[in-house]
């Protein structure tokens, strides 16, 4: 019991300095428009394709100066984004799911990027083969559409190039590694690494959204 | 209305892989499945569907995976005769399903191969010939099968290959011949450090065991193969080598059944599972073949088998090569016997 309040008064102090450190930055409200993707989705041999839409929610950006005294500048974006994906694995499924999730992407003043994404979803599955049902009296049918609907979760993170950093480009593009795990698969879990290659478009103004955004140094 | 069309589009797509497809020929390669409580089972079939005679693997485990059976050698040396069907059980290798782990038993798993057989019926027509191949696990499942009502009505033929129809008299003869060969083997000084740790176990151990005897048992018997230079070593590395990308395996569908069903509950109840006294029914043609290497289904299974069903056309025949994989330890053996069975009951 005392373990848990020292616990609880650490994060919550953490979260204070964190908190109270924001409050010295300039804080702004800008318009920002929703990014559109398109990638190339596979693992190993199997193809797929995914497309999906980022909504703004925050941008900080950051200059920080380093002990040589040079200022290095980059962005923090923070985005909702849904997606709709699919991939095809002959003899075994077709899967198409859709998912929500939350990206944090760190973008350079030179355009390079990095990002992360936990995302949740819910999948459908297409059996790969005509898919039949022998009753107790040995009559066969075939079930139309057979699969699976399963939950899904999934974890991502890659690099990519922002070309509106330097070539004032309204694009980036990435490539990025997924794990998706669906669930209950056969009463366990079903894994699958998923290798992303895209181009995220990023219109000057489509369906803009008020976002927070806001400078910091470090 | 603009909407329906590309989803009409995309089901029509998504759902055109599952158009029904049935090949009479002599190379034929086709996959479908067999839905049945809870569980969506792979079914693949190769090789010479014209000949009217299927070769149905029923895989170990349980939880392993037909896909392991697939070897280039078989498909050049079998399915060139005969089709193979390659059935991936409920909770295994590339089949589907939601939460089933509630159905995954061994009565229901012998109405799923009864189904399984019903449904190549169908495809290729009532006259097909069918000969059911049980390998370890699979070995308990088709003596399950055999002699559940005239189910063996249904085929031709019955092979067992270094499998089991009875776990406890299993682990006995396990332990005999760990104990046996394994002091031969000190003798001969050989492997000594290996075949004493395993020795003292079974000197320690000496009967009635209880299920987590019978696994330790069954691994010492898995190590034991391994000493022996002439035995195939059957390991990863062998079935990375089969290329599992280029042939469209589900890999961590097919790890993650094993793990699952490899460890689910009902594998206590299959410890006390014996068929021995159920085996006069047993009318079928039968060949029973194992490796003289294999300590996890020893040979005393087969003699068992030969001994107590109720025909006269049986045969046991033994690799002496081979561990608990004759199928891939001693491939030519193994092709031989099959062919000229199958070839003679068919």
């Amino acid at each position: 019991m005392r373990f848990l309040k020292l616990y609880l008064i650490f994060v919550i102090s953490s979260c204070s300095i964190h908190c109270f450190s924001q409050s010295a930055d300039s804080v702004r409200i800008e318009k920002k428009s929703l990014n559109l993707s398109l990638s190339y989705i596979g693992s190993l041999i199997y193809p797929g394709a995914s497309l999906g839409v980022e909504l703004p929610v925050n941008t900080i950006y950051i200059s920080k100066i380093r002990k040589s005294g040079k200022t290095e500048d980059f962005t923090k974006d923070r985005f909702v984004t849904v997606s709709l994906s699919g991939y095809h694995h002959p003899a075994f499924h077709d899967n198409i799911y859709i998912s929500a999730g939350w990206t944090m992407r760190q973008t350079k003043s030179h355009g390079f990027m990095t990002e992360f994404s936990p995302e949740i979803g819910l999948s459908r599955t297409f059996l790969g083969g005509t898919t039949y049902k022998v009753d107790d009296n040995g009559n066969v049918t075939i079930k139309k559409a057979a699969g699976y609907y399963y939950a899904l979760v999934s974890v991502g993170g890659g690099i990519g190039y922002d070309f509106s950093k330097t070539k004032q480009k309204p694009f980036l593009i990435f490539s990025k590694f997924n794990l998706i795990m669906m669930f209950p698969y056969n009463s366990t879990i079903y894994l699958r690494p998923v290798m992303e290659v895209g181009l995220i478009y990023k219109p000057m103004n489509f369906l803009s959204l008020i976002v927070k955004s806001k400078n910091r140094t470090k | 209305m603009k909407l329906i069309i590309p989803f009409a589009f995309l089901f029509f797509v998504l759902t055109s892989c599952q158009k029904e497809k049935i090949t009479i020929g002599t190379n034929v390669s086709e996959t479908f499945y067999l839905d049945n409580n809870g569980a969506s089972m792979r079914l693949l079939v190769e090789g010479n569907t014209s000949s009217h005679t299927f070769l149905l693997f029923v895989h170990g485990g349980p939880g392993s995976s037909s896909y392991f059976y697939n070897t280039d050698y078989i498909s050049q040396n079998v399915e060139n005769k005969y089709a193979v069907v390659y059935w991936d059980q409920r909770n295994a290798g590339g089949s589907q399903g939601n939460s089933n782990g509630d159905q995954l038993n061994l009565p229901q798993m012998t109405e799923d191969l009864k189904k399984v057989i019903q449904l190549i019926k169908y495809r290729y027509g009532q006259n097909s010939n069918i000969f059911i191949l049980g390998h370890s696990f699979g070995g308990l499942l088709t003596a399950s099968f055999m002699t559940t009502g005239d189910y063996q009505s249904m085929v031709k033929g019955w092979i067992l290959a270094d499998g089991s129809h009875n776990y406890p008299l299993n682990d006995t003869l396990t332990r005999q011949m760990l104990l046996t060969v394994g002091q031969q083997q000190i003798a001969l000084n050989k492997n000594v450090s290996g075949w004493k740790t395993i020795v003292d176990y079974c000197n320690s151990h000496t009967g009635n065991f209880t299920f987590e005897e019978s696994l330790q048992l069954t691994a010492y018997a898995e190590d034991a193969e391994t000493f022996f230079d002439k035995v195939k070593e059957i390991n990863l590395a062998t079935l990375i080598d089969y290329d599992p990308v280029q042939y469209g395996w589900p890999v961590t569908s097919i790890l993650f059944n094993l793990s699952y069903s490899s460890n689910a509950s009902f594998n206590r109840d299959l410890a006390i599972t014996k068929f021995s006294s159920k085996l006069g029914v047993v009318t079928t043609p039968t060949l029973l073949l194992y490796g003289k290497y294999d300590f996890v289904c020893p040979g005393g299974l087969e003699e068992d088998v030969f001994n107590r069903i109720n025909t006269l056309d049986k045969k046991i025949a033994v690799s002496h090569i081979s561990g608990h994989n004759i199928m891939l330890q001693d491939e030519s053996f193994f092709c031989k016997e099959v062919n000229a069975f199958i070839e003679s009951h068919r």
